[in-house]
C-alpha cells in the first residue's frame, strides 16, 4: 500500500513552495485574493489548463512539444457547440468532442513518429491548419446561449468546494498511476530519460509517440466541452493562450528540457498549472499592465529553464548535451 | 522515367522554379493583368521583408542541434516599435535611428543566442519564450496604437521604385542577398555552418567552435530582423506592434520549402530565395482574391508541412539505397 502514495521529486517540492509563496504575498498585498468567489474562480480558469498539462506534461516528457492543442481544443468546442444548439443527445456530444481531439491528435502523432517529422514544426504547421478551420466553422460568428446538460460540472460545489476541483484531482491521480505504476508509464519514462537505450530494450518510442499525442487530443476535447459549460459560448479567439499557458505550467513544475529531464513529474505539473492560473489572477488585482502578461510569462520559462540547467552543471559537473541536438 | 523524377525532385532550384511558373500561371487565371512585367515587379515588394527573416531562419536552421527562431517576427515587431519611438519621440535621424535599431535587433538575437548555445535550452523554447517577452513588451510600449509621423521622405525606401524595381528590393533585399550567398557560400563561416550541421560532433572535433557560430547565427538573425522592422516601417509609414506577428510561421515555412533540412547541414540559399518569391506570389494572389489572412496562414502551414515530408522522405529514401549499397559492397568483398 505504502508504494501508492506518491512522493514529489525535490524540484516538484520547490514549485510547490513557490505557488505557497506566490499565493502568501498576493494575500499579504490584497486579501480579496482568498475570498470564496476570487478562489472559485481561479480553480475554474485553471480547469481546462490543468487537463491539457497532463497530456503536456507526457509529450514534453518524451522529448516533444505540441503547439497545436489551442487549436484542437477550439475546433472540438465549436462541433459541440452546434450539436449542442442542434439538440443532440449529451453522450453523443461527449463522445464526439474527445474523438474529434483523438483523431487530431493521432494526426500529429502520425506525422511527428511516422515521417519524423520534429515536433515543434508539425505542430506549428497544424496549429494553423486548425486555426483556420476554426474560422471557417465559425464563419465569423459566435455560437451564444449554450446550456450543455454537462454544465453542472463547473458551477456545482461540493461542501463549497467546486465539483470541477476533484474531477483534476481524480484525474491526476489516475494518470500518476498510470505514468508510475504501469509498464505502460514505465515505458514512458524509459524514453524520456534516453530514447536510444530504450529503443534498444525493446520499447517502440514512436508508438508511445503516437499514444501520448492521441492522450493530449482526447484532454485537448474533453477541455472544450470544459470550456462550452464554463462560458455558454464559442468564439474565434477560443485557445489562442492556452499553449503558452500550458508549456508555461509544465516546465515551470520541473519539467527538464534538452538532455536533462527525463522524468515524469505530474504533481510538479499540477503546482505549476495553478502557479500560472493565480498568477493570471495576480496580474489584475496587483495591477500589472495586462499587455506585460506574456512578458512575465517568457520570462517565468527561460529563468525557470536556466535555473534548472545551472543546478543541473552544478550537481553533474558537466554540460548537457548540446541543447535539442539530434 | 521514376529515375528522372527523383532526379528532379532532388535539383531543389529547378523543382522550386517550375512551382514558381505554375503559382504565376495559376494565379494569372484568376487575377486579369496580373503577368505583366511592370506588376510581377511590383509584387516582389511584398516580399522584401520575408527574404530577409528567411535568411536568418536559415543560416540558424542549417548550423542544426534542433536549431530554430521562433522570434523573428517578434523581434521585428519590437524593434519596429523602438524604430518608431527613436524618430518620431526622440526625434532622431533616421540614418543614426535605423543603425540604432539594426543595433538593438542584433542585441535581441544575442539572447537567444546566449540562451541557446551556452545555457544550452533547446531553441525551440527559449526562442519562443523570448517571442513572448519581445511581442509583449513592444505591446506595451505602444499601448496597442500604431505609431505614426515619420518624415515624408522616409517612405522613399518602402513606396518609392528606380527603374521600376521597388527600393527595398534593390537597395536593400539585393545586396543583402548577395552578402549572404557570398556568406554562406564562399567563406570559412559558411563551411563551419554546414559541418555543425551536418555533424556537430565530428565538427566539434576539427575545433570548429560551435557555440560560437550557432550564437553568432541568431546574432545576425535578430539584425535582418531589425533591418525588415525599418523597411516595414517605411512601407507602412507606421510602427506597429503586431507588424511582425505570422512571420515566424512564414520563414520556416519558406526556409523549408526552400530545401533546407529541418535537421540541418543541407540546402541551399538559392533555393530558400526562389521560394520566398513562390509565397510572396500566393500570399499576393489570396490578398487579391480578398480571402481572409487567416487563410495565407492555413496554406503556410500546409505548405510547411508538405515539403518537410518531402524532404524527409527524400532523407529515408537515400538512407535505404545508401544501406542497400553498403550491404552489395559487403556482398562484393566476401
Amino acid at each position: 500500500m505504502k508504494k501508492y502514495i506518491p512522493r514529489p521529486r525535490a524540484r516538484e517540492y520547490i514549485t510547490i513552495l513557490l505557488l505557497v509563496l506566490e499565493v502568501t504575498v498576493m494575500g499579504l498585498v490584497n486579501k480579496g485574493i482568498f475570498s470564496s468567489i476570487n478562489m472559485t474562480q481561479v480553480i475554474q480558469n485553471a480547469a481546462e489548463m490543468s487537463l491539457i498539462c497532463i497530456g503536456m506534461n507526457m509529450v514534453m516528457l518524451l522529448g516533444g512539444i505540441d503547439l497545436s492543442i489551442g487549436g484542437i481544443m477550439g475546433v472540438s468546442a465549436i462541433v459541440a457547440g452546434y450539436m449542442i444548439q442542434a439538440g443532440v443527445n449529451t453522450g453523443l456530444v461527449i463522445a464526439t468532442a474527445v474523438m474529434i481531439g483523438v483523431a487530431f491528435g493521432a494526426l500529429n502523432g502520425f506525422l511527428i513518429a511516422k515521417l519524423k517529422i520534429p515536433d515543434m514544426v508539425a505542430t506549428l504547421a497544424t496549429m494553423n491548419i486548425f486555426r483556420a478551420a476554426i474560422f471557417f466553422l465559425l464563419g465569423g460568428k459566435w455560437i451564444t446561449g449554450l446550456k450543455p446538460d454537462f454544465g453542472f460540472i463547473t458551477r456545482a460545489k461540493v461542501l463549497g468546494v467546486p465539483l470541477i476541483l476533484f474531477l483534476i484531482l481524480a484525474l491526476y491521480v489516475l494518470f500518476y498511476w498510470l505514468t508510475n505504476h504501469t509498464a505502460f508509464g514505465r515505458r514512458i519514462n524509459a524514453v524520456g530519460s534516453n530514447e536510444k537505450s530504450a529503443a534498444l530494450c525493446g520499447i517502440r518510442p514512436d508508438q508511445l509517440k503516437l499514444s501520448a499525442y492521441m492522450i493530449i487530443g482526447a484532454l485537448a476535447g474533453m477541455a472544450a466541452l470544459l470550456y462550452i459549460s464554463r462560458m455558454g459560448s464559442v468564439e474565434m479567439q477560443i485557445g489562442a493562450n492556452i499553449n503558452t499557458e500550458c508549456i508555461a505550467a509544465v516546465i515551470v513544475g520541473g519539467m527538464g528540457v534538452g538532455g536533462i529531464g527525463g522524468k515524469s513529474t505530474l504533481l510538479g505539473t499540477l503546482a505549476g498549472v495553478f502557479f500560472i492560473s493565480f498568477m493570471r489572477n495576480g496580474i489584475v488585482i496587483l495591477g500589472i499592465p495586462s499587455l506585460l502578461e506574456y512578458f512575465v510569462i517568457g520570462a517565468l520559462i527561460l529563468t525557470s529553464l536556466v535555473v534548472d540547467i545551472a543546478v543541473y552543471m552544478v550537481r553533474n559537473h558537466a554540460r548537457p548535451e548540446l541543447g535539442g541536438q539530434r | 522515367m521514376k529515375e528522372r523524377i527523383k532526379t528532379l525532385l532532388a535539383n531543389r532550384t529547378i523543382l522550386l522554379l517550375l512551382l514558381l511558373m505554375l503559382a504565376v500561371l495559376l494565379i494569372s487565371q484568376f487575377v486579369p493583368g496580373f503577368v505583366s512585367v511592370e506588376n510581377l515587379l511590383g509584387v516582389t515588394q511584398f516580399g522584401a521583408m520575408l527574404l530577409l527573416l528567411a535568411f536568418g531562419q536559415t543560416i540558424v536552421v542549417i548550423a542544426g542541434g534542433g536549431g530554430v527562431d521562433l522570434s523573428v517576427g517578434a523581434v521585428m515587431s519590437l524593434s519596429g516599435v523602438l524604430f518608431g519611438m527613436l524618430c518620431t519621440k526622440a526625434g532622431m535621424g533616421i540614418w543614426l535611428a535605423a543603425g540604432i535599431t539594426i543595433a538593438l535587433g542584433l542585441l535581441m538575437g544575442l539572447v537567444n543566442g546566449l540562451v541557446t548555445s551556452y545555457l544550452h535550452i533547446s531553441p525551440l523554447i527559449a526562442t519562443l519564450s523570448t517571442s513572448y517577452i519581445y511581442s509583449s513588451l513592444a505591446l506595451y510600449l505602444t499601448n496597442g496604437v500604431p505609431l505614426s509621423g515619420f518624415a515624408e521622405r522616409f517612405a522613399w525606401i518602402g513606396q518609392d521604385a528606380t527603374l521600376m524595381i521597388p527600393n527595398q528590393v534593390l537597395f536593400v533585399a539585393l545586396p543583402i542577398s548577395l552578402l549572404m550567398l557570398y556568406l554562406v557560400n564562399h567563406t570559412k563561416y559558411g563551411r563551419y555552418l554546414y559541418a555543425i550541421g551536418a555533424n556537430a560532433t565530428a565538427a566539434n572535433f576539427a575545433g570548429v567552435p560551435i557555440r560560437k557560430i550557432r550564437c553568432t547565427n541568431y546574432m545576425i538573425s535578430g539584425a535582418l530582423s531589425g533591418l525588415a522592422s525599418i523597411v516595414m516601417c517605411s512601407w507602412l509609414m507606421t510602427a506597429r506592434a503586431d507588424a511582425g506577428s505570422g512571420y515566424d510561421l512564414s520563414s520556416l515555412a519558406v526556409t523549408v520549402l526552400g530545401g533546407i533540412s529541418i535537421n540541418g547541414g543541407s540546402g541551399k540559399l538559392s533555393g530558400v530565395i526562389v521560394s520566398v518569391l513562390i509565397i510572396t506570389i500566393i500570399s499576393t494572389g489570396i490578398q487579391y482574391a480578398n480571402l481572409n489572412g487567416i487563410w495565407q496562414q492555413a496554406v503556410l502551414g500546409l505548405i510547411l508541412l508538405v515539403s518537410v515530408t518531402i524532404n524527409q522522405l527524400l532523407i529515408m529514401n537515400s538512407q535505404k539505397t545508401s544501406r542497400a549499397l553498403k550491404k552489395q559492397m559487403v556482398a562484393i568483398q566476401k
